[in-house]
């Protein structure tokens, strides 16, 4: 017996699997890039919706999946493959050190501080200063994906590897789920002095979903950069960081479901409403507001009580 | 080792100045149930606080089984096997019921950090074994029923008894209750001593802080008074109940309250 959800989930899967078929180049492109946000939507909800830190700084982490891909490419000659680890590890490294001396800090203060971190990488960034980031321009010309002789260039090819990318995300979101970490991030996001009196270092289980979500951001990063074959410092600033923020708090914090339609309102419906050019960004920021205040917990809010079947056996 | 599993000694707890706790000494037995009680604002939800960590007393020692444990972090106390409830029920109230009695089991879960993104056949036995044991304690305080009803949609008396599960479930050898019986009616007092003793028969240490003297009294073992921070007096309950001292701090109150 198959739950609405599921059912739902299915025809979703089928419907972008077959995607690629249906569109042209361009609305291929947004639908790739829809994916990667996704992934990072994702990544940043580990962090906001499940253990309730209030990080407006993920859009750093995500870039720095991408410029590790593009500096170790273009600059180092490395095949793109090959900076997939990295890209993973130093978004990893990052999250560790930066956010170890902030864990502690209440919401509105570390919001202000990652924050802070993300201006001070666009101004690495644009600034050139290891001569390796391109300053304002970025860096081009990276490579494609290549496997023994097969090179994945076409568009369709960079929309499957996403696919399969948010398919990973999404395997690794669901254990996250149901096992005692992802628990215990959400026991500390809900009450945490009641957390702590159970035995859960808050510090330990923030910083775990710190690093694990840097990490999936900078995975989601290095596709980025092999989709467009450039990077530059906008598409990781601040601006962008909000968006990802709001992508949780708009779809559902800690809500799969919630977050990819999070990610479609914020995403893909202002490229449809292209043709209203700036105006389409008014609806979009009303339509924040009204979220907000109507359905505060999102529009698909998570549903806990999954819980195995053998202790249902009672419920009436 | 004594036989004492928890020792305070001339423990002093200060907030701006004021005294919340003065010079307070007590010792807990194992297996014993140990009552404190006192007027409102006497200090021992404050103690309470301090044996689990959340506050550090300036002056005195707290030992468990014979070591110093004042200023350990709370999530460490519970790891030491200190566990508690709280006054004002701290539940995750949009979780459902088994989930928060699993937050108990976290101490116990065996699970590494690499099982929170990939899991493992040890990662199946840890998790099944630690359900099935959120399903032994929702039997225990017949909680199956609410299993998946998010704990904050149930009445007080019930949530009440969630916080014990959830506290059970980590196994602890000291129990810490903070008023359990505070806005339960007479039957759910009723069942809520006898779960007590049952607690109790598991060869757990419980030490309450209870407003129903009637439970307190026929509960405990040793009860500590306290008034203003301090110790006003100690002893076994037909011995406390016919202190004078221990009359006229109640009494006093009372007429305070009168005049208010």
């Amino acid at each position: 017996m198959m739950n609405k959800t599921s059912m739902i989930a299915i025809a979703l899967l089928i419907f972008m699997g077959f995607y690629p078929l249906f569109v042209d180049s361009a609305w291929l492109a947004v639908g790739t890039t829809f994916l990667v946000f996704s992934v990072v939507a994702f990544s940043q909800d580990i962090i906001l919706g499940r253990a309730g830190v209030f990080h407006m700084g993920h859009a750093m982490f995500f870039g720095l999946g991408a410029y590790t891909t593009a500096i170790l490419n273009v600059q180092f000659g490395w095949p793109i493959l090959a900076t997939w680890a990295p890209s993973v590890l130093v978004p990893m490294f990052f999250a560790f050190i930066l956010a170890g001396p902030i864990i502690h800090l209440r919401g509105d203060y570390l919001l202000v501080a990652t924050i802070g971190f993300n201006i001070i990488f666009i101004q690495i960034l644009e600034n050139d200063i290891f001569g390796l980031t391109g300053g304002p321009n970025g860096i081009f010309g990276i490579d494609i994906v290549r496997v023994f002789g097969i090179e994945f260039a076409s568009g369709t090819y960079m929309y499957y590897m996403a696919f399969i990318l948010l398919g990973i995300a999404l395997f690794i979101m669901r254990n996250l789920d149901r096992s005692k970490f992802g628990r215990a991030m959400f026991y500390i996001n809900k009450d945490e002095i009641a957390a702590q009196s159970m035995g859960i270092s808050i510090r330990y289980y923030k910083l775990y979903a710190f690093v694990v979500g840097a990490g999936i951001a900078g995975a989601a990063g290095s596709m980025f950069s092999v989709q467009y074959s450039a990077v530059s410092p906008e598409a990781f600033n601040v601006t962008q960081s909000i968006m990802f923020f709001t992508i949780v708090l708009v779809g559902g914090s800690a809500s799969l479901p919630g977050v990819l339609i999070g990610t479609f309102i914020m995403f893909v419906l202002p490229e449809v409403f292209r043709e209203f050019a700036t105006a389409r960004y008014l609806v979009f920021g009303l339509a924040m507001i009204l979220t907000m205040i109507l359905r505060p917990r999102g529009i698909w809010p998570v549903r806990f009580g999954n819980i195995p079947s053998y202790l249902k056996k009672d419920v009436k | 080792m004594s036989e004492y599993i928890l020792e305070i000694k001339n423990v002093s707890k200060f907030f701006h100045g004021l005294v919340a706790i003065n010079n307070l000494s007590m010792k807990v037995k194992k297996g014993q149930i140990y009552g404190i009680i006192g007027p409102n604002g006497a200090g021992k939800t404050t103690l309470f606080n301090c044996i689990t960590g959340i506050y550090t007393p300036e002056e005195g020692q707290i030992l468990w089984k014979g070591k110093e444990i004042k200023g350990t972090t709370p999530y460490k106390i519970a790891e030491l096997g200190i566990l508690r409830t709280f006054q004002t029920i701290r539940l995750f109230a949009e979780m459902s019921v088994a989930e928060n009695i699993m937050s108990g089991r976290h101490i116990k879960s065996k699970q590494k950090w690499y099982n929170g993104i990939i899991h493992t056949p040890a990662y199946f036995k840890d998790e099944k074994e630690n359900w099935l044991k959120v399903g032994e304690l929702m039997e225990f305080f017949s909680l199956s029923e609410y299993a998946t009803t998010p704990a904050g949609d149930l009445s007080y008396g019930i949530q009440r008894r969630i916080e014990m599960a959830r506290a059970l479930a980590a196994e602890p050898e000291l129990l810490i209750l903070d008023e359990p019986a505070a806005g339960l009616n007479e039957n759910e007092t009723i069942e809520l001593t006898k779960m007590i003793r049952k607690i109790q028969a598991m060869g757990v240490t419980i030490m309450m802080i209870e407003h129903d003297m009637e439970m307190v009294m026929s509960l405990s073992e040793y009860i500590t008074v306290i008034n203003f921070g301090a110790k006003i007096s100690a002893g076994i309950p037909s011995f406390v109940q016919d202190d004078p001292v221990v009359i006229e701090a109640y009494i006093g109150s009372d007429e305070e309250d009168d005049h208010a």
